[in-house]
């Protein structure tokens, strides 16, 4: 055995597996040397070096395997959180829908059996959408199935009370009339209180997991990871000659630059997110919500001719949706354009010129009205694009993860190469 | 050496870990909002507690209809140079609207004409309508309506009782009117009456005097059924949810118009009575003369049975004018 430089001549040798070895008292300290210095010269300084090796190799690979396992869950989270908004934007898309539906249906009941072919083909296809979003929303979130399962019930339920509605009408009976109604009730009550339910729990889901990263649990990692790698440099300076171990610095600054960088992209990644929260993912929400509330006063524009109601009881719904319009939309003039229209329809109906009403209301207000449709609607496709293509260009968070691990498994090697090093100047 | 089975079981620990939390959290289920199951008691309307006699009691016209049309009664239609009437859009057979004309048409809106014919009699037949300004009202609104003066007239199934005399004035009846049964066909020879409902179900509009009438005249074990009005009756009857209705025969034959599986038994009793007057304001009843000089030429010349006979007849068989009944000052 190689004696450690410094020690004098051979004190007794202590036995290499059990307690550990009693300072060595008996020994008389030479002069020059405290009595800390003396205990160590007792040591067995390999086993020391094994433990020391052994603690901080395990402590990078641990730090390796952990930072690795919190970006990975970042990642994870900006998916979700990708998922989510557009299952957001899916179920708000089924209530316009719906919407539209019944603001053609409405509309198509004015023109009785002479309604446009591409009127009809229009309530068809919006339908079909409804259903289809159905399904891949169901799809897409299980936790939403139990509830769409239900809001499909009262699609169906809206569905063949409008055609029931249609043929009473073609017949010239009123109780076509009372079909509608029905119609209406089914849309604006059951359907919505469902609606309602699955845009609350998604815009819940999809806010909470815009946060994804969390850089603070990287540093706070990293910071005791270093610390000790510090602790281990010092036991080892203590005992040689050399202050800074370089192994040991080698692997605290791999894991605090590997750390740092991921650090950064994940606030970057979260400030972006809380941009997005405010600008684009508030948009394709609003503008949503008002092309529904649009649709739903386009409707009840055409329910108050058929029901041939005049005075303002007969306007409050279309004013309690024309209100929730004006606040949530981008496209005010666009809306204005169709509200001038509309307002001639009132005059009309109100001055008692019934015909011109109806005329005016499914000519020039649905020109009108269709216009700022298709604009709103792009608004929202534009805004929830822009989301989702950011939440989901998240790529390099994985491959931060994997670098976080191998930044571990190098710290891991750096520091039992160092350790050895010293052990060799033991040999 | 040993320290490396300790070591790679701490690894496994981590990665285990890591596999439990990648597992995938579940989000909670969205909550499906219940249905309110309102079983709410159906609002009956309360009795009629005037007694004024017999209320179809009406201002007897003291001259022709020539001599009346240029009196203080039509003094604001003329200076208007229209009539205002308060109509049903919706009721078929009484007033409701031809989808490919877009006329009102019924046998309420007859009257209406009449009236109007006699008070311009300069205007031609075909566009007495240039002189009327139709007005559609709900049956919530058929006194508010004239009370504020809204329109001159409501002539919308309004049955003439003590109690509306109270507000306003009524016109002699100009059909006697009252309450029956309709049922899907196959059950039109079991049924000739309400109680022959056992075991049925019927609706009734909520709050109608058809609602209270049903019910006290019902077996024990008809169930009886609302709903917010009738042609909404009739909607729960297409879908198989009740087997009858009740209402005014008039309202009835409507429905069954639409329906030819909805069928009023022939030779039906009406259980109530419901004389039917032509509403004016109650501050008018030189008007009221007016209307019921109209009434009394219409008998004459024939037009009153040309009207029933092409819109009622049909469905509820042959009637005659009802009687006028004169006597209120």
């Amino acid at each position: 055995m190689t004696q450690a430089p410094g020690a004098t001549s051979a004190p007794a040798r202590p036995a290499p597996a059990g307690p550990p070895p009693a300072a060595a008292p008996a020994v008389a300290a030479p002069p020059g040397i405290d009595a800390a210095q003396a205990q160590r010269l007792g040591e067995d300084v390999p086993r020391l070096l094994n433990r020391l090796q052994v603690g901080a190799v395990a402590l990078c690979l641990v730090f390796g395997v952990l930072a690795g396992l919190v970006q990975l869950l970042a990642w994870q989270g900006s998916g979700r959180a990708a998922d989510n908004t557009e299952q957001l934007v899916r179920v708000q898309a089924i209530e316009t829908s719906l919407y539209r539906a019944d603001a053609l249906a409405t509309n198509a009941y004015l023109s009785g059996g002479l309604e446009p072919a591409e009127q009809r083909a229009a309530y068809e296809s919006a339908i079909e959408q409804v259903l289809a979003d159905l399904t891949a929303a169901a799809e897409a979130q299980p936790a939403d199935r139990e509830a769409l399962t239900a809001l499909a019930g009262e699609v169906n339920r809206y569905s063949t009370a409008i055609t029931q509605a249609r043929d009473g009408n073609r017949q010239g009976y009123p109780v076509g009339k009372a079909y509608l109604a029905e119609a209406g009730t089914a849309l604006r009550g059951e359907a919505a209180a469902v609606l309602d339910a699955l845009v609350a729990a998604n815009t819940e889901r999809s806010e909470e997991e815009l946060q994804a990263h969390h850089p603070v649990w990287l540093v706070v990692l990293a910071v005791l990871v270093v610390l000790g790698l510090w602790f281990v440099n010092r036991q080892l300076a203590q005992r040689f000659h050399r202050r800074i171990n370089l192994g040991i610095a080698v692997a605290a600054g791999v894991v605090l630059l590997a750390t740092l960088v991921a650090a950064a992209y994940g606030s970057a990644r979260n400030g972006t997110a809380e941009e997005l929260q405010a600008g684009a993912f508030r948009t394709a929400v609003e503008e949503a919500e008002a092309r529904t509330a649009a649709n739903d006063a386009k409707a009840q524009e055409s329910k108050r001719l058929i029901n041939r109601a005049s005075g303002q009881t007969a306007e409050e719904p279309w004013l309690a949706a024309s209100a929730i319009v004006r606040d949530n939309t981008t496209r005010l003039e666009n809306w204005r354009f169709y509200v001038e229209v509309h307002e001639r329809v009132v005059l009309a109906d109100d001055d008692g010129r019934y015909d011109d009403a109806v005329q005016l209301a499914t000519d020039q207000s649905t020109s009108a009205f269709d216009q700022y449709d298709e604009i709103a609607a792009g608004e929202i496709d534009q805004a929830s694009d822009e989301v989702t293509a950011e939440l989901r260009s998240r790529g390099f968070s994985l491959v931060l993860a994997v670098l976080l691990l191998l930044a571990g498994l190098v710290a891991s090697g750096a520091v039992a190469w160092g350790i050895n090093q010293r052990r060799r100047e033991y040999a | 050496m040993r320290t490396r089975p300790t070591r790679s079981r701490a690894v496994l620990a981590a990665l285990a870990l890591a596999g439990t939390l990648l597992a995938g959290c579940g989000y909670d289920a969205t909550m499906v909002p219940t249905p309110e199951t309102a079983a709410e008691e159906p609002s009956v309307p309360p009795p009629s507690t005037q007694d004024c006699g017999d209320p179809t009691r009406s201002y007897a016209p003291d001259g022709t209809v020539a001599q009346l049309r240029d009196g203080r009664g039509t003094r604001e239609i003329e200076r208007r140079n229209r009539l205002v009437v308060g109509i049903s859009a919706d009721s078929y057979l009484l007033g409701s609207r031809d989808p490919i004309s877009g006329d009102f048409e019924g046998f309420d809106i007859d009257m209406v004409r009449a009236v109007a014919r006699a008070i311009f009699p300069l205007t031609a037949a075909e566009a007495i309508d240039d002189r009327i300004t139709y007005r559609v009202i709900t049956a919530a609104d058929r006194i508010p309506a004239l009370e504020s003066g809204r329109v001159d007239l409501v002539v919308r199934n309004f049955s003439i009782t003590c109690d509306r005399w109270e507000q306003i004035a009524f016109s002699a009846t100009y059909y006697e009117s009252g309450q029956q049964v309709l049922v899907i066909s196959d059950l039109a020879d079991a049924v000739d009456g309400p109680e022959d409902l056992g075991g049925l179900r019927v609706c009734a509009p909520d709050g109608t005097t058809s609602l209270t009438n049903i019910t006290d005249v019902a077996p024990e074990d008809a169930e009886i059924v609302t709903a917010a009005n009738h042609t909404d009756c009739l909607v729960r009857l297409q879908n198989g949810e009740v087997e009858a209705i009740t209402g005014d025969d008039t309202v009835l034959a409507g429905l069954s118009a639409q329906d030819p599986y909805a069928v009023v038994p022939a030779g039906q009793e009406s259980f109530s009575r419901e004389p039917y007057g032509i509403g004016v304001s109650a501050d008018n009843p030189d008007l009221v003369r007016l209307v019921n000089a109209v009434l009394e030429q219409s008998r004459t010349d024939g037009t009153w049975e040309a009207s029933y006979n092409q819109w009622l007849r049909p469905e509820l068989g042959p009637a005659t004018q009802p009687q006028p009944v004169y006597g209120r000052e």
